[in-house]
């Protein structure tokens, strides 16, 4: 497969985001009230967007990805840890790392209060993994 | 107040763009990463300058590799080995080529575009609302004001710094990495959802 250009992957990128940011709006995952609902299983709507979403892209994947090697994600020790922080902050935000930016841009501006924890905690691991840990998160590029 | 769309709709359209990703940029969907790429901007710039003459002269990175080589073993010892394993010991590798890894711009591009489907969305159905809270039910479960603020920037630094530990969130362990039956993802997933339903059960008996 050729590679796109620098311009190309900022218009393709920008589709996506835009998409993304649109349904992510639509479905309810930026509301809070939506999201406290499921963990607490009050309402299962999007519990069941989720489960449905992972689904079919999984038939999606089977239909198109035949044959192609995609990266998968390791095991290592961050990601018990890590998930569990992260579940932790996603239940007191309802935001995980996209939803700060669509809630923003819902109008919702004490996300941008997450988006600075966001921010400060993705650095504050940067500087954190670079000393202490050392094994390769795999995170997505 | 509920123009949400049905779960099968929600379903479908994050399934085509997980997919549409995939098919489009050969890439699994994820966002935490746009946020590492982002904050570790400056360490792209050092590598892409730290790259820029093997761009331009692919033979550069031999010599280059063949000089460190010499510097850490001795003239001896690395020629030998030249001898013994014969030709092309010393020359790059194809995991050792000019990362083509996507610039960091792209990754804002990708986060400001979906604060812009946020409030296309919002707007073209009337929800948009400046406001400084997060809606009825984070008020009533954590208050408002500054120090509601205080718990949002803590809950962020939370969902950033775990993020970056588990290697993924949402989109790339719960979409990308469950939908291929990835182990690490599947973990991953059951790990931070569970939580995230423990700490909400917490948060509504304290509130009380």
């Amino acid at each position: 497969m050729k590679t796109r250009s620098t311009l190309e992957q900022h218009f393709i990128y920008g589709l996506f985001g835009l998409v993304l940011g649109f349904a992510l709006s639509r479905i309810g995952f930026a509301s809070y009230s939506q999201v406290h609902r499921m963990f607490v299983f009050s309402d299962l709507r999007l519990l069941y967007t989720f489960a449905g979403a992972v689904g079919l892209t999984m038939a999606g994947f089977m239909a198109f990805a035949r044959g192609h090697r995609i990266p998968t994600k390791p095991f290592h020790p961050g990601t018990i840890p890590g998930s569990i922080l992260f579940g932790a902050g996603w239940a007191l935000t309802g935001s995980c790392p996209a939803i700060a930016i669509v809630q923003i841009g819902e109008g919702q501006l004490a996300a941008a209060f997450t988006l600075l924890g966001i921010l400060f905690g993705v650095w504050a691991y940067r500087q954190v993994h670079a000393q202490i840990f050392h094994w390769d998160t795999g995170s997505c590029e | 107040m509920l123009n949400y769309w049905p779960w099968w709709l929600g379903s479908l359209a994050l399934a085509a763009i997980t997919i549409g990703f995939w098919l489009l940029l050969r890439r699994p969907l994820g966002v935490s990463g746009s946020w590492a790429r982002i904050v570790g901007w400056r360490e792209a710039r050092a590598v892409a300058r730290a790259e820029a003459p093997f761009r331009v002269n692919a033979a550069a990175m031999g010599d280059a590799l063949l000089a460190a080589t010499l510097a850490e073993f001795g003239e001896q010892a690395t020629f030998q080995s030249l001898s013994t394993s014969g030709a092309g010991a010393a020359s790059p590798s194809r995991a050792m080529a000019p990362s083509s890894r996507t610039h960091w711009t792209v990754h804002l591009t990708f986060l400001g575009t979906m604060l812009l489907g946020g409030f296309i969305a919002s707007t073209s159905n009337g929800t948009f609302a400046l406001r400084f809270d997060l809606g009825s039910v984070y008020t009533q479960l954590f208050g408002s004001g500054w120090h509601s603020w205080l718990l949002l920037m803590l809950g962020g630094g939370l969902v950033g710094f775990g993020t970056q530990m588990a290697g993924g969130c949402t989109s790339g362990h719960g979409l990308s990495g469950c939908s291929r039956l990835v182990p690490a993802s599947l973990i991953a997933t059951s790990i931070f959802f569970a939580t995230a339903v423990g700490v909400s059960f917490l948060a509504q008996v304290m509130a009380r």
